[in-house]
């Protein structure tokens, strides 16, 4: 194997390159599964229901039938239809009509039609009779004795996430100083741009799906079991794709009714989600409520961290703890964690961008900042005295690198921090502040999967992989490394991504996880073509293959330089057009870990008559490991930011009290930042330590820790700025209004 | 200068002039407009990107189900249709519109442009050209969209401030928050545009 | 989704006005508020009649009484007016924070007066009272965007920022209708919930806005409106003011001063005026007309804020004022 040592300098890898298929994505020539038209393709829809819980007594969809267009329509009833959903290790919970709906917006029947409107117009005209069913909305209720019961055995869903280590009596015992508040956070919606929805045929017994997601193999496996056929007959692409944030990883019940309409019809189908339809049933951030007592020495060492949580991920299982943050990021010899899970009648939760850490950060570097300010500490100062060099969550191994510090002083550096801080806030009623926070990301992703590079005669080159480019920028980055190795212009590099026909294997794009794995299989496939034509050189310069080096094109002997040959002049590669080389992940190294850290820094200022906050700047100081490509790097900064500004200020599902039913689904009155809700100055501070032994490509993930601590360096900087804690989101005018007139009052 | 308009100007000077009584003449020799039925598609023609399409439409088919459905031109992304994203964003006579808010029926007579007419063949223009160079996507879905939100600043504001490009691009969400690039690009393409590239 | 309709488009008022007579046919302004109804079935007219092609809608024109604004004018061709800007800003300020530049393109002055509510409810899939239904959401639900004043037996807010700038410029309505032309003050075109559950606006069935007209701005006339809202773009104002203050030497003549965001209809605060008119805008003033702002507001149990709010912006704007 060719030179594996970790990049010292390199040429493309680093550089700003522009994405290799921006051309087809600002032309409006990339093609979404949203926009694709198959031949003699049909339209589908759902029928809905429209309580927040509820039995279905009784479908009636004779006059749908009859409508123009409808082709077929799918009930509980249909064969083949009752395909199980939400699954448990006790088998699954529910299935694809299940007639107990269990929250606003779960499917009762699917038409599928030549128009959309038809098949929209037939859903509506599916006669549907429901008892309805007592609701619980609000998850600080839903263990409340007498809260109606999603399932059997009550509202608990699942045991409590516990995480303890020493004692935490003993630990609050010997604080100096104690901080204990609680946090409440929202509940978010994902809404990526391109809704959900796939389009789908059956060739013979082969199922294909179009479709927008994010990992072409997870779901490939998850619809082979559905359907029960063999991996090899499903095929599933997803090339351009909208956006998911952790939305896309998930069957979707849109394909599944699709595949059914598909196979009863004999006709491609297409199915995808209204905007609206995206607020009630493919997932959300859930919302948490965190009371969190911190207690620590007068110096700021920490001796106590305690969270007691609840958290809702909807009416189906799923996770939402956000205790990771508090066990792992400060150095605490003394952590007691437990969270409680509750179901209510909403839509169920998915992973969103980080799952837990921007409600644990919320939490925690909020109540740093309060401890900071008892200690008479600067907030930065505070969390440089407690910066662990191991992972305390995982047993105390030791990180391979870690860039808390560094991320948290230069950061401070960059962004002027000591100097704002001194600053006076405002003597009229405008006031500004500055705030910090930190955070890291807790998974290290699952090091799997397979890259081939083709080098071609002529000087080109082509990729496949099979991760998703979720709009990361993915392709462009592993284009860079093959121009790094192999010295081909990113321009004559094309990638093919993201089908599990022709793709290898790749892990899903999530977990901030898609760099860092994929990277050293993309390098060792590019290596494995240059060890190739390293060998083929040898072989016709008739010398030592360990003496030879590819550079600009030529392989020349290091010793004996006369000894040379161009690339385009290797008779093999002249007969045979293309050589392939495959690349494989190999296992994470053992005995340590590596993950990304971050310190985010924001000035706000705040109009003290009406509440009005605008952030003015944003930094982000990232130790994410090596920078692929500056350019999308820092969009990624950015775009966390972004979403960290809806979080903190913007986003909230409002479930309207008296029916359960969402008030907000929709994208004006669910808000999510507009290009004016955002600072006009960002910044983007790399730290890279060049850790040479966690991977071959010293890359850690950026994608999550991006947002991770965006929304509490602002409500530290509200903070600053007016002396107001805001400690339940989102800091808006509705909320701001309300504690400044309350401090008015003396309350 | 101020915007008068004739036409207007000479039929309601006055009081009361508006009115069932007041609009002879001219108007008397207008055929009456075309009733177009619910539910029957009648044919009409839209100048979409300097041609002339001629398409068949419901009333209530909107510009961006023509454009997307009936005649191909999928750059104009659905993205909510209810005119609350920017994702379907078109110039319609040179100024920003969302075409799911628009009936296709409305535009005959405008001039539409659409993504696919700002390049020439594989030309890119000067603001796709700045948005691949400070890589202003992510995505890229509301991609078309903010390079049509752009290009219509920029056909009204030869000099944008950065607020003014903030204002122009405050109709067009991006959820992968790709802003902070989107504003350079505009800036970019503005400083191109003034310096007579193309 | 939109439902199924005809669609016609005249080229003259009399031809419009044939097909809306009776309410047979609704009338398509820009579009972006009729398209957001129809989708939702808070109106499901037979047939659109498009105004697009009456010229005579549109145009902002001078006349010897002052201004005349076509309905049909884009609220961007407001809001960019240098007439509209120098001598009625509240109004050119109130079009240019309407929704999103595009809407703005598309939306018109008359369509922003005439606009449907946007309580959650309303248009959203609620059997509300507004609706027809036995309930108002609103009064014991999610009310946090609901009224604080005027309220009852529905608890919108009067979506408009035009609305309230026009009234407080003392803007007047022509309607045409089957009977002929007529003008409304448009302090009296709104119709409080408690009057009428129906309508938003004294138009019949039948008729149609054509002008906004204006008076001449006395001498000293400074103007301004502008909302607080949520997110910086597309937002309804969660409160809204315009105020029009005739400024004779150091002191206020008379002030006229419209809320939105707050009740059903714009609000007038003959309270705020009263604590303006014959003062100098100095702290003192400024202070107790924000108190009358709030003096006599109702709020539900999670509209409360918009007392400080409103307290709040008052303050701001008048200080705004004061600088120039």
């Amino acid at each position: 194997m060719t030179d594996t040592r970790p990049w010292t300098e390199t040429k493309v890898v680093g550089t700003a390159q522009p994405r290799i298929d921006a051309h087809e994505r600002v032309s409006g020539s990339a093609v979404y599964a949203r926009d694709l038209v198959l031949p003699d393709m049909l339209h589908a829809a759902f029928a809905r229901c429209p309580h927040a819980h509820a039995r279905v007594k009784k479908v009636d969809v004779s006059r749908a039938l009859a409508m123009p267009g409808v082709r077929a329509i799918l009930t509980a009833d249909s064969p083949g239809a009752k395909l199980p959903f939400y699954f448990t290790p006790k088998g699954p919970l529910s299935w694809l009509f299940d007639p107990h709906c269990r929250h606003e917006g779960e499917e009762v029947a699917a038409v599928a039609a030549e128009t959309i409107h038809e098949a929209r117009a037939a859903a509506k005209a599916i006669a549907v009779e429901y008892e309805e069913l007592p609701f619980v909305v609000d998850f600080e209720k839903a263990l409340d004795p007498g809260a109606p019961a999603l399932h059997e055995g009550g509202n608990r869903a699942g045991e409590p996430e516990k995480h303890e280590r020493g004692d935490v009596a003993k630990g609050f015992a010997e604080a100096e100083a104690v901080v204990e508040m609680t946090f409440r956070t929202p509940c978010e919606i994902h809404t990526p741009m391109e809704t959900h929805g796939s389009v789908v045929k059956w060739e013979g017994d082969r199922l294909i799906i179009h479709d927008t997601n994010q990992g072409v193999f997870d779901l490939r496996s998850a619809y082979a079991q559905y359907f029960q056929l063999p991996l090899g007959n499903v095929r599933v692409t997803s090339q351009y794709m909208g956006g998911g944030f952790g939305s896309k990883l998930e069957p979707g019940k849109y394909t599944l009714a699709a595949a059914l309409l598909s196979r009863q019809t004999g006709r491609p189908v297409k199915c995808f989600l209204s905007r609206e339809e995206t607020f009630l049933c493919v997932g959300n951030r859930p919302p948490n409520l965190l009371k969190l007592k911190i207690g620590a020495k007068r110096d700021g060492t920490l001796t106590a961290l305690q969270l007691v949580g609840v958290g809702t991920g909807g009416a189906y299982p799923e996770g939402s703890d956000a205790g990771y943050l508090a066990s792992d990021l400060y150095l605490c010899p003394n952590v007691k964690i437990e969270e409680t899970n509750v179901y209510i009648n909403a839509g169920k939760a998915r992973a969103f961008r980080a799952p837990g850490f921007p409600q644990g950060a919320w939490a925690l570097e909020q109540a740093m900042d309060a401890l900071a300010l008892k200690l008479g500490l600067d907030p930065v100062a505070l969390r440089l005295r407690n910066v662990p060099k191991v992972s305390q969550r995982r047993g105390g191994i030791p990180y391979f690198s870690t860039g808390l510090a560094q991320c948290l002083q230069d950061g401070a550096k960059a962004f002027g921090w000591e100097e704002a801080r001194q600053r006076p806030r405002g003597s009229g009623p405008v006031v500004r502040g500055v705030g910090v926070a930190a955070g890291m990301w807790g998974w290290d992703g699952d090091p799997r999967g397979t890259a081939i590079v083709r080098y071609v005669a002529d000087g080109s080159a082509s990729l496949t992989t099979g991760a998703s480019d979720i709009g990361t920028g993915t392709k462009t980055w592993m284009a860079m490394i093959v121009a790094e190795e192999l010295g081909v212009p990113v321009e004559s590099i094309h990638v093919d991504n993201a089908d599990t026909d022709t793709t290898p294997y790749a892990v899903l794009s999530g977990g901030s996880q898609t760099v860092h794995v994929n990277s050293p299989a993309v390098r060792a496939a590019a290596l494995d073509v240059k060890q190739q034509l390293l060998e083929m050189a040898a072989e016709q310069l008739k010398t030592d293959v360990a003496s030879l080096e590819l550079k600009d094109g030529v392989i020349a002997d290091r010793s004996a330089p006369d000894k040379k040959v161009a690339l385009k002049d290797l008779k093999p590669l002249q007969e045979q057009q293309t050589i392939v080389g495959v690349g494989r992940r190999r296992p994470h190294p053992k005995g340590k870990v590596g993950l990304p850290f971050v310190a985010h820094f924001a000035e706000v200022e705040v109009d003290t008559r009406t509440g009005e906050v605008r952030v003015l700047r944003l930094l982000g100081a990232h130790d994410s490991g090596r920078v692929m490509n500056r350019l999308t790097y820092q969009n990624q900064v950015f775009g966390g930011m972004t979403m960290g500004i809806g979080f903190a200020m913007t986003e909230d599902r409002v479930l309207d009290r008296n029916t359960g039913k969402m008030a907000n689904a929709n994208w004006h009155d669910y808000k999510i930042p507009t290009a004016k809700d955002v600072p006009p100055d960002f910044a983007c501070l790399p730290v890279d330590l060049r850790d040479t032994e966690w991977n071959s490509t010293g890359t850690k993930g950026i994608g999550e820790p991006a947002t991770i601590p965006t929304a509490p360096a602002i409500a530290n900087a509200v903070f600053h700025a007016t002396g107001i804690r805001v400690t339940e989101t989102p800091i808006n005018p509705t909320q701001m209004a309300r504690l400044l007139a309350a401090r008015k009052a003396g309350r | 200068m101020e915007r008068v308009s004739r036409r207007g100007f000479i039929t309601s000077a006055g009081v009361g002039a508006i009115g069932a009584a007041a609009l002879g003449g001219a108007e008397a020799e207008t055929a009456a407009a075309t009733v177009r039925a619910a539910g029957e598609p009648a044919p009409i023609t839209l100048r979409v990107n300097g041609r002339a399409r001629a398409l068949s439409v419901l009333p209530r088919t909107t510009l961006l189900e023509a454009l997307h459905e009936h005649l191909g031109l999928a750059g104009t992304k659905p993205g909510c249709e209810r005119g609350e994203c920017g994702a379907c964003t078109v110039l319609v006579d040179g100024q920003t519109r969302y075409a799911c808010q628009m009936l296709a029926l409305e535009a005959e007579g405008h001039e539409v442009t659409t993504i696919e007419g700002l390049a020439r063949g594989e030309q890119l223009s000067d603001v796709q050209k700045a948005f691949v160079a400070e890589d202003a996507m992510q995505c890229g879905y509301c991609t078309p969209g903010q390079v049509m939100a752009v290009e219509g600043l920029l056909r009204h504001e030869k000099d944008p401030s950065l607020d003014e490009i903030r204002e122009g691009v405050s109709g067009n969400l991006c959820r992968c928050g790709a802003y902070a690039h989107i504003f350079k690009a505009a800036q970019r393409a503005a400083a191109a545009r003034r310096n007579g590239g193309k | 989704m939109l439902p199924s309709f005809a669609y016609v488009r005249p080229t003259s008022l009399d031809e419009a006005l044939e097909h809306v007579a009776e309410g047979r046919g609704l009338v398509h302004a820009g579009g972006t508020d009729l398209l957001g109804c129809l989708r939702e079935g808070v109106l499901a007219p037979a047939t659109v009649v498009s105004l697009s092609a009456i010229a005579a809608l549109r145009g902002i024109e001078e006349t010897p009484e002052g201004l005349s604004i076509g309905a049909l004018t884009p609220l961007s061709e407001v809001a960019a007016s240098p007439l509209v800007r120098e001598r009625y800003t509240a109004l050119a300020e109130a079009a240019a924070q309407v929704a999103s530049p595009q809407l703005r393109n598309q939306g018109t002055l008359g369509g922003n007066v005439c606009q449907k509510p946007r309580c959650w409810y309303y248009r959203g899939d609620f059997a509300c009272l507004r609706k027809g239904g036995e309930v108002c959401y609103a009064h014991a639900g999610e009310n946090e965007l609901h009224a604080v004043a005027g309220g009852g037996p529905c608890y919108i807010v009067h979506p408009s920022d035009t609305a309230p700038a026009l009234v407080a410029l003392g803007g007047v309505a022509r309607v045409a209708g089957p009977a002929g032309s007529r003008t409304v003050p448009l302090d009296q075109f709104f119709v409080l919930p408690e009057k009428d559950l129906k309508r938003e606006t004294v138009l019949a069935p039948g008729e149609i806005l054509t002008r906004l007209l204006l008076p001449k701005p006395a001498a000293g006339l400074r103007s301004t409106y502008r909302k607080v809202r949520a997110r910086a773009s597309f937002d309804f104002a969660l409160v809204g003011a315009a105020f029009a203050l005739q400024v004779q030497g150091d002191r206020i003549a008379r002030a006229r001063v419209v809320f939105s965001g707050i009740a059903p209809v714009p609000w007038p605060a003959p309270a705020v005026e009263g604590a303006l008119a014959g003062r100098r805008l100095d702290h003192d003033t400024i202070a107790r007309a924000a108190e009358a702002a709030v003096a006599n507001l109702e709020p539900l149990e999670k509209n409360g804020y918009k007392v400080p709010l409103l307290r709040g912006l008052v303050q701001e704007r008048l200080e705004a004022l004061a600088k120039t």
